[in-house]
């Protein structure tokens, strides 16, 4: 037997309203009840799990539900008592109701069912809870994400992560399961790479070697830009942590990401006309520098004077691809994740094209913009009396690896082909695109 | 010895008295006094995988201690080092080739396989540095140069001397110089083809290495057998191994890059089995300069060779340090396979050719020669010819986190002399010379090699103002309690006592920081919880089963991390150096902070 599932129901609507995430979830949103519109019991008995998909007007929310006698509870949860849901009647004897992610053992039973009893495991670690998901690692060994916030159809991530796999593309986390019920993705499993490391930290490991050449660059007879310092440019090819061979083989991974993509998802001819439209679109919105704008609606105007097939074809890309979705790890660089959170749809440069499609040159420059952001970050740890130097190396630095990554990216065999014939249309588009992206940067800065 | 064993400030061991010193007595500096004999030296263990456990040191006989005062180091030369050799910690010597030859590949041409360059000493002298070295609990290994000899070997010159004479096919022959031209060139900056005409046979004959080193024709059974010989004559004179030349190119066919052939793989095989069949405890460190895919073929199924150098570690670990970030040494760990029961993977920081590149990618190449060798003298073949010190600018605290990674990661270490004193090199000296310059003594004449005239010496000693022998010697690394060469010699000593350094499993602790590097040494499989020893073990007869947690900073800059110790929670970490307990390991990631280019050992206690 499990409690009734208005019971949970119940206990449900408060709980979530005392989220935080839930908060953020429908924030902006018409206020409306939390009504369950399903309920699945997972696990029968004591300590039992149960489903519970919930509504609030149009979004929907997954919440996993645990129950155990009172006097088994306290031991369980261990200092996660803010995940108590309340009490109700489990066979006609009081259980204590909780989110089944606080317990370990209903989470390892969790993993069992979303891998259709292939996983299991023996420890538990969580991890970050963002808004739309919750993340589990098991054993160091695999990670769950289970989705809070659901998207109806298919979740692109999910989506994305089996259909590269299936056309043999290896640099990502393999996937091991998806959990789909009622026309939802409602969990994803993959690989866990323990040792694996988020791209900016290593651009961050770099910069730092290479920035210190600008230590004590006044006062205490250190280096000073004219004399020790040979030239910006010179000197980032030769910092010990120079980051171009890394740079180059994540352009290759992402030539390789692409080529895979495209095999995954097919290719379609990209109008300059649509392009172009999109792009005047992004430098109309009325956030951020007005020379930038400006700057991004004559690459548009450019770009719409080009003829038919001159723009490159338009596939299935990443989306939102810097230094953070990407991981170095022993066996290279793998794209960590895509970005699908439903509650942050990035805006679209081209409207007309079906979401998550378009010219693979975004996905290079966000990746470019990535370095930017990452060379910012950087100086500002850095005195202001370095300012000019630290500035001066920070961007050379950012020019060599910007340069890198689309080497790697155009010598991967076949990688021309995701690309406008002509050069310089490429660098157009990659200009303009990364236009936009730092148009959206200034709008959210927090969106990376 | 343990690493808290009390050594001499001030002593040194006779530099040229043979008496005392060879004895294992002292001579205090200047007096002539001896104070009395040390505590015993360890005996030979009687364990047949002592290499595993083993650390090594690489001699150049010619350049280590002059007996004779003819200005060439000799083994008689190195009798008298012994005890400076066995106080360091070394387990065994490996010995450059000493074998009488042209002297064109630093001896690496051997123009007679059953004598001693007279310049070295003779076959008695090496049978009492092998008793002497024995004496003290060291073993001795030498090289053996299979794949070729000198052209100036009598089998050569035998072979050469017609196309019908009894070792007509000691050697490889041919008319013509196109067969197996796929077959790459190794020396590619003195050599530019792998076969040379020889006018007395007027034939091409075959060498991988220098023109000069003729290849012998291991499809000969005449040709093996020889050779198994020569390896019967010097074990029976007692040596405890061979360190086998280029084994990696004993066949070649036409269509294969002849390297690593299965024909290979059939005589090492042949030639471990009798050796294990005649001589036990004996073993064979192959020098194979391939990827550890390819190198672990010559362990075979234990049954080919003990031991293999990991040639492409060592240069990831230099472009570790340098980038200050952990995938260069994780990325070719993750690479490396397990190794058969009574394998062991040898590895080094230096030795006496160049640091070899051929086993790194184009790009990596080219990183190392902008950051290690700006200088074009400092390059050679594909590689860079210098010593440990001058590549890491001197930096004691990078020298002693390389050996720090050097001594805990898996594999017997090899050490190479002089670097024990952060001796410098000489890129201005022809070929590999600029490493092999004579081993530094004393501040006094010659650097206390030898007493013979600076002309007559093998090469000039180091004067360098910052690496020369009146400042980096081995008298006052061992007046200086703080030196590098006591540093080492106590590390060595604290490495003796926890056995999972040779041989545990090694398992890589994630962290988050980049710069840093984290690895556990357990006796017990990876994803198995060690069994924990703790402080209680009986002093003397440490258990073999206790895990150690290697952290080590990558960078200049000092840097914290919270490494993931999961599966220790509950294990306290002692640090092994000053025995400091760290705190508790708990259910959440653990935090740690190191100084620019630091490094712990923790033993993990408890659980």
């Amino acid at each position: 037997m499990a409690p009734l599932p208005s019971a949970l129901a119940a206990l449900a609507a408060p709980y979530l309203e005392r989220q935080l995430w839930y908060q953020s979830a429908i924030a902006g949103l018409p206020p409306a009840p939390i009504e369950l519109s399903n309920c699945d019991v997972l696990r029968d008995g004591r300590p039992g799990l149960s489903r519970l998909l919930l509504t609030q007007g149009s979004r929907v929310f997954q919440l996993l539900v645990g129950w155990r006698p009172a006097t088994a509870v306290a031991g369980v949860l261990k200092g996660r008592e803010s995940s108590l849901l309340g009490s109700a009647l489990d066979d006609a004897e009081p259980v204590l109701v909780y989110e089944a992610l606080a317990d370990d053992e209903l989470i390892i039973d969790l993993l069992e069912v979303v891998s259709g009893g292939t996983e299991t495991a023996e420890r538990v670690r969580r991890v970050s809870t963002l808004v739309s998901h919750a993340s589990v690692v098991f054993d160091e060994r695999l990670f769950m994400k289970l989705y809070r916030v659901l998207e109806e159809g298919e979740r692109p991530e999910a989506e994305a992560m089996f259909r590269l796999d299936s056309v043999g593309f290896n640099a990502i986390l393999a996937p091991v399961a998806r959990w789909r019920d009622h026309g939802f993705d409602l969990a994803l499993v993959r690989e866990f790479l323990p040792s694996a490391l988020e791209g900016r930290l290593l651009a961050l490991t770099s910069l730092r070697d290479l920035l210190a050449h600008a230590s004590g660059s006044d006062e205490h007879g250190g280096l000073r830009y004219g004399q020790d310092v040979r030239d910006a440019d010179v000197e980032t090819a030769a910092a010990g942590g120079d980051f171009a061979s890394e740079m180059r083989r994540l352009g290759t991974t992402t030539a390789r990401l692409h080529l895979a993509l495209r095999a995954a998802f097919g290719e379609r001819t990209m109008d300059a006309g649509v392009l172009a439209a999109g792009l005047e679109g992004a430098a109309a919105l009325p956030e951020g520098t007005p020379g930038k704008a400006r700057e991004l609606a004559e690459l548009a105007e450019e770009i719409a004077q080009l003829g038919k097939g001159a723009v490159g074809p338009a596939l299935r890309i990443h989306g939102d691809y810097h230094l953070r979705r990407v991981m170095r790890s022993e066996i290279g660089w793998i794209v960590a994740g895509f970005a699908d959170d439903p509650l942050y749809a990035t805006a679209r440069p081209h409207p007309s094209l079906p979401a998550r499609v378009g010219s693979p040159v975004e996905d290079l420059a966000d990746m470019c913009f990535s370095l930017h952001r990452v060379a910012v970050e950087a100086l500002a740890q850095r005195p202001a009396a370095e300012a000019e130097l630290a500035g001066e190396l920070a961007a050379a630095w950012e020019r060599r690896n910007q340069a890198s990554f689309l080497e790697g990216y155009v010598t991967t065999p076949a990688a021309r082909s995701l690309l406008p014939r002509e050069p310089a249309t490429t660098d157009a588009l990659l200009a303009a695109f990364e236009l936009v992206r730092e148009r959206r940067y200034e709008a959210t800065p927090s969106e990376e | 010895m343990t690493a808290g064993e009390a050594v001499p400030p001030s002593g040194l061991w006779s530099p040229g008295g043979s008496g005392p010193a060879s004895s294992g007595h002292l001579v205090l500096p200047g007096t002539g006094l001896v104070p009395g004999p040390v505590e015993g030296w360890r005996p030979l263990s009687d364990d047949p995988r002592w290499y595993e456990r083993a650390v090594f040191y690489e001699v150049v006989p010619r350049g280590f201690y002059d007996s004779n005062g003819d200005g060439i180091g000799d083994l008689a030369g190195v009798v008298e080092k012994l005890d400076y050799l066995a106080w360091l910690g070394v387990d065994c010597l490996w010995l450059l080739p000493y074998y009488p030859s042209p002297l064109r590949d630093g001896g690496y041409d051997v123009s007679d396989y059953y004598s001693i360059a007279p310049e070295c000493g003779t076959v008695d002298d090496l049978a009492r540095l092998i008793e002497e070295a024995h004496r003290r609990g060291i073993r001795v290994i030498a090289d053996l140069v299979i794949n070729h000899t000198s052209d100036e070997h009598a089998w050569f010159q035998e072979s050469r001397s017609s196309r019908d004479n009894p070792k007509a096919d000691w050697y490889v022959w041919s008319d013509d110089d196109q067969a197996m031209s796929d077959i790459r060139v190794i020396f590619c900056d003195t050599e530019s083809s792998n076969w040379t005409w020889d006018s007395v046979r007027q034939q091409f004959y075959w060498h991988r290495f220098f023109h000069h080193q003729p290849d012998l024709n291991y499809e000969n059974p005449e040709v093996r057998e020889a050779i198994m010989q020569v390896v019967r004559f010097w074990l029976d004179l007692g040596l405890d191994g061979f360190r086998l030349d280029a084994a990696a190119y004993l066949y070649q066919r036409e269509g294969t890059t002849g390297e690593n052939l299965p024909e290979t793989h059939a005589f090492l095989q042949r030639m471990r089995k009798e050796i294990d069949r005649d001589y036990p405890n004996r073993m064979l460190l192959a020098e194979v300069n391939q990827w550890p895919l390819d190198v672990i073929d010559y362990f075979g199924q234990g049954d080919e060779c003990n031991m293999c150098f990991h040639f492409p570690l060592m240069p990831r670990m230099f472009m570790a340090v340098r980038r200050e970030q952990r995938f260069p040494i994780t990325e070719i760990l993750a690479q490396t396979p397990p190794v058969p029961e009574g394998a062991q993977w040898g590895i080094f920081l230096r030795n006496h050719d160049e640091l070899t590149l051929e086993m790194v990618s184009e790009d990596e190449r080219d990183y190392m020669y902008a950051e290690y060798a700006s200088d074009p003298r400092m390059r050679k073949n594909l590689g860079i010819r210098r010593r440990l010190a001058p590549l890491v600018e001197n930096d004691r605290r990078v020298a002693e986190l390389l050996h720090g990674l050097l001594l805990s990661l898996p594999g017997s270490p090899v050490l190479y002399y002089g670097d024990e004193l952060l001796m410098g090199d000489n890129i201005y000296l022809g070929d590999r010379d600029g490493v092999r310059t004579p081993m530094q003594w004393t501040p006094d004449r010659n650097g206390g090699f030898s007493r013979a005239d600076f002309a007559q010496l093998f090469l000039p000693p180091s004067m360098d103002p910052v690496y020369g022998f009146q400042s980096v010697n081995v008298e006052a690394g061992l007046r200086d309690q703080s030196s590098f060469l006591h540093w080492l010699h106590r590390m060595l000593g604290i490495r003796r006592q926890y056995p999972v350094f040779a041989k545990g499993e090694l398992e890589v602790v994630p962290a988050d920081n980049p710069s840093i590097l984290a690895y556990v040494r357990s006796a017990a499989p990876a994803g198995g919880i060690p069994l924990g020893a703790g402080p209680s073990a009986e002093a003397g007869a440490p258990p073999d089963n206790r895990a150690v947690l290697c952290v080590n900073n990558l960078s200049r800059f000092a840097q914290s991390a919270e490494i993931s110790l999961g599966r220790f929670e509950g294990y306290a970490p002692v640090e092994l150096v000053g025995r400091t307990t760290f705190p508790v390991v708990g259910s959440s990631g653990y935090s740690m902070s190191l100084g620019p280019h630091g490094f712990y050992w923790l033993e993990l206690q408890g659980g």
